[in-house]
């Protein structure tokens, strides 16, 4: 497959009629028309877009609106080269504000995944970590071993060298499950992954078995598989990982899925923040391809698997399923009404199964030792581990990969070395932020949805972030709110005005002054959004705001009390 | 009747078509079930989350206007928390905008929201904040009103304009509180695909996008009239309803249960009434005077004139100087009359119709 930037090498200069022509025929072309025009402008102009819509056929106006959607498409004359720095609530406390107004040019984007080693700063298609006024370009931080010796899954061999080649990868198990997957057949493996107790890794729960069996037996075809590879909640860079130095654990995954679900393409729909990885995913794929593992003959003879390696463009809803598929098929990136599920009704309308990186990791490793294996790496009854992204006000912050039913004080105390010397922990966010705090007594929870469910939040997507007694926690919470409102897609009423509703009234520029009726407007905007938004963002957002109430009920009366400029 | 799946609607047993969603079920059984986005003639869209009801076996309430009807649902439509929900949502919406109370001469649906707001007693101005939408009132198009300030981003308009007319005039740019409906580019409509045919006038919800031909009677005394008529343009005969003050035309509405138009309209049967009371509209007929002055005449005296013509021409030149162009306006039964007149009464196969121009 040729690319823009091969032209580019050669001197001859690309028209966006080459673009176009370049990938109209290919699957889910929109995204890449546009990337490879943004690459090459260092924005989206009216003339390309013009010339976009008349090649696709594409309404114009709609076109134009889904551009505007995603944060990183540049509108403006060359403005992809300004420096974007992360305002995430890690990066804050590392001097984010500060760094934002020493450069020149410089806008706030939401996190880009890089909690672990903040300060991240995107400058075109490079990712700069700043800190203590030194920039590097740092690659991912490998996981620490594992400090307790427990058996690993995802990490088992993340951790040998060269693991992201294709001959590093089959030096230690690598494409040995496909090999085992390929003699069971289809049902073996459902049933195996079935038995595992496997479910889905980015945070809904959904068992892995359960789905594949859907999309097996859905009757349409051709069915695809999409790796949901858009890490977009905070605190979560588990998949950054396993991508950069394990990427062939996921097409192995991706692979299997397909052979298990009779799908014959395969997309992986990788977050933009992610340029890196990108170029590591493009590699795999181009030497899995080398190899005959994706291909024409790629699932046996005869029965092919071609995968395929498509760019998002910064929106946090695009990690949403049905989001990600519109995102794909060049739609507005809204989330789609359910039912009809993607397992029956997913990418162009087919049967779907969409499977996140860390899930589509473990497949191999289950094929290689067995669903019992698996089974029995978790505590108690819980089936199999977790990686877990580790960061803020820790010694040591990184991804680590647990026992499901593993004690959260373990993990932050023993493992990621406890908050700062002569600092405690405050508090601390569950999957990402969406699960909201959790502080105090409920600390003393396992690391499964049952245990933090039942203190109000959820494991979901498996990051935490760590604050210690330095940080005000209503400034955490507003700050949380405010990524919410900035990513809430728009499209559904209780989202759209409840998430900007309540950043306001954490941030007291809005909103009653009087404790009473400030407690009732957001206990009433809580649960509106909870029970009635279409999808998983705005039924999560209020738990920051109601977890703030529940732990710091006396911040929140002080931040009321001296609220902001009032309107009434 | 007894063939049909049944559900349990309100604790009632309920018959019901497969296909149906529960927000059809619910208003086939008469619950007033209330909705934003929510506009019959398009696909469900499920934005405004009014509609919910509590189905069992569910977890959160369920946008009835997505959900298909199965068999053996337990549904609810306004438990006391499906109401509470609506009106904390109902407030929400009115907290986003400049005002709410619009003249119904905006357009069709322009009430929808008011309308709830008196339903649910949610003028109470709680969640105040920060408005969205932009209005862009300097698009300089004589017939839509942009008022983006009163926009509640339920999309009616975008889908109207994409899935009723295959426009695609209009888009939705931007995310979250921040949505704003556009055309490409943040233009003028006029510089866009619109039609101004004025869906999109007619189907918003709060007087938003408005007409602004009929908001030029706003402060004009006396009730606003509806009329039920025929659009005379065309031979497709849209119903419309004229909205008429004091006896004068102030404006013109697709009619929802026309037969021929389902609500729907072009640009000149929505926006170009003018003519009916222009100072320069002919109300007599006129024939030419000695002098080759155009004097009032009655209809008599003006047929025999042209009857008189046509005579003249058939004698002087044979029957294939004679030739009909029938109007595009007229219905099958006059262009019927129409071949018959030149082809019985001049003996001549020269007619044809406009419409195949």
């Amino acid at each position: 497959m040729g690319t823009a930037e091969g032209w580019l090498f050669s001197g001859y200069s690309v028209t966006n009629e080459d673009i176009i022509a370049l990938w109209s025929d290919q699957l889910a072309p929109l995204l890449p028309i546009l990337h490879a025009i943004h690459d090459r402008d260092g924005e989206l102009s009216d003339a390309a877009l013009r010339d976009v819509a008349k090649g696709l056929g594409h309404p114009l106006a709609d076109l134009y609106g889904t551009v505007t959607f995603y944060h990183h498409f540049s509108r403006a004359p060359r403005s992809n080269r300004s420096p974007r720095v992360c305002t995430g609530p890690v990066c804050r406390s590392h001097g984010a504000d500060e760094i934002l107004v020493s450069l020149d040019g410089a806008v706030a984007m939401p996190c880009p995944g890089r909690c672990d080693d903040p300060v991240p700063v995107l400058i075109e298609d490079r990712v700069e970590i700043h800190r203590d006024s030194h920039v590097t370009t740092p690659p991912s931080a490998l996981p620490a071993p594992n400090p307790a010796g427990h058996e690993e899954c995802v990490f088992r061999h993340i951790r040998e060298p060269a693991r992201a080649s294709l001959e590093g990868y089959r030096s230690h198990d690598g494409y040995e499950g496909l090999n085992r997957a390929l003699q069971m057949g289809a049902d073996a493996i459902r049933d195996c992954i079935t038995a595992s107790g496997l479910v889905g890794r980015g945070g809904a729960g959904f068992p892995t078995g359960a789905k594949w069996t859907a999309v097996a037996e859905a009757d349409r075809s051709p069915k695809t598989i999409v790796c949901n590879a858009d890490e977009g909640e905070p605190g979560c860079f588990q998949d950054r990982t396993i991508m950069d130095y394990d990427p062939h654990a996921v097409i192995e995954g991706v692979l299997i899925a397909a052979l298990a679900t009779g799908a014959q393409r395969a997309i992986i729909y990788l977050r933009y923040e992610y340029p890196n990885t990108y170029r590591i995913l493009e590699n795999a794929i181009r030497e899995a391809e080398g190899a005959g593992l994706i291909g024409v003959d790629a699932l046996g003879p005869g029965n092919p698997c071609y995968v395929h390696l498509r760019r998002g463009a910064g929106a946090y809803i695009c990690g949403e399923e049905t989001s990600l598929l519109n995102s794909l098929e060049g739609k507005h990136p809204y989330p789609r009404n359910r039912p009809p599920y993607p397992v029956t009704n997913g990418f162009e309308d087919l049967p779907t199964a969409v499977n996140n990186v860390e899930t589509l990791a473990v497949v191999p490793k289950i094929l290689v030792h067995g669903a019992d294996w698996y089974q029995g790496l978790g505590r108690s009854d819980f089936a199999g581990t977790k990686v877990i992204s580790v960061s803020g006000d820790v010694s040591r912050p990184g991804n680590y990969e647990v026992p499901l039913g593993f004690g959260l004080l373990e993990l932050l105390e023993n493992w990621a070395g406890g908050a700062p010397d002569g600092r405690s922990i405050q508090a601390v966010t569950m999957a990402g932020l969406s699960g909201g705090f959790l502080a105090g007594e409920d600390l003393n929870v396992t690391l499964d949805e049952p245990s933090i469910r039942a203190k109000g939040g959820f494991l979901g997507a498996g990051g935490i972030m760590v604050f210690d007694d330095r940080r005000h926690m209503v400034e955490v919470a507003r700050d949380a709110m405010h990524f919410f409102a900035e990513e809430s897609c728009g499209k559904c009423f209780p989202c759209r005005v409840g998430t900007q509703r309540l950043h306001e009234r954490l941030e007291g520029t809005q909103g009653p002054r009087e404790a009473a009726s400030w407690h009732e407007e957001v206990r009433d905007l809580a649960a509106v959004m909870k029970a009635t938004s279409a999808c998983g963002l705005g039924q999560a957002a209020p738990l920051i705001v109601e977890s703030c109430v529940k732990y710091f009920p006396e911040d929140i009366d002080a931040h009321v009390r001296a609220g902001g400029n009032q309107n009434v | 009747m007894s063939d049909r799946p049944t559900l349990t609607l309100d604790d009632e047993v309920i018959a019901f078509s497969p296909g149906q969603t529960l927000y059809e079920v619910a208003t086939a059984e008469e619950r007033d079930v209330p909705t934003l986005c929510y506009d019959p003639r398009l696909e469900p869209f499920g934005s405004c989350r009014l509609c919910v009801v509590e189905v069992e076996g569910i977890r959160n309430p369920v946008a009835s206007c997505t959900m298909r009807a199965e068999p053996g649902m337990v549904v609810r439509t306004a438990t006391e928390s499906i109401e509470k929900y609506r009106k904390t949502l109902v407030e929400m919406v009115v907290s986003e905008n400049r005002e709410v109370t619009v003249d119904p001469l905006r357009g069709y649906a322009s009430q929808e929201l008011s309308n709830l707001v008196d339903r649910y007693d949610a003028g109470a101005g709680r969640f105040r904040g920060a408005q969205s939408g932009v209005s862009f009132e300097e698009d300089g198009n004589p017939f839509i009103h942009r008022d983006y300030d009163l926009c509640i981003s339920c999309n009616r308009c975008v889908r109207v304009c994409a899935e009723q007319e295959g426009d695609y005039a209009i888009s939705i740019k931007g995310r979250g509180f921040g949505t704003q409906i556009t055309t490409e580019f943040d233009g003028e409509l006029r510089d866009s695909s619109c039609t101004f045919c004025g869906q999109c006038v007619q189907t918003c919800p709060t007087g938003a996008l408005a007409d602004r031909k009929a908001m030029r009677a706003v402060d004009l005394p006396g009730e606003v009239e509806e009329t039920r008529s025929v659009c005379p343009y065309c031979g497709v005969g849209c119903s419309v309803d004229l909205l008429s003050k004091d006896d004068k035309l102030v404006g013109i509405r697709p009619a929802m249960d026309g037969p021929a138009n389902e609500g729907a309209l072009c640009v000149k049967g929505q926006f170009a009434f003018d003519f009916v009371q222009h100072v320069d509209r002919l109300k007599q007929p006129l024939v030419r005077s000695a002098d080759g002055d155009l004097v009032e005449t009655d209809w008599d005296t003006a047929l025999d004139r042209a009857a008189e013509g046509f005579r003249s021409v058939l004698a002087r030149h044979g029957r294939h100087a004679v030739y009909g162009v029938a109007s595009g306006r007229t219905p099958s039964e006059a262009n019927y009359i129409m071949q018959k007149f030149i082809r019985v009464g001049f003996g001549s196969n020269y007619i044809d119709n406009c419409s195949r121009a």
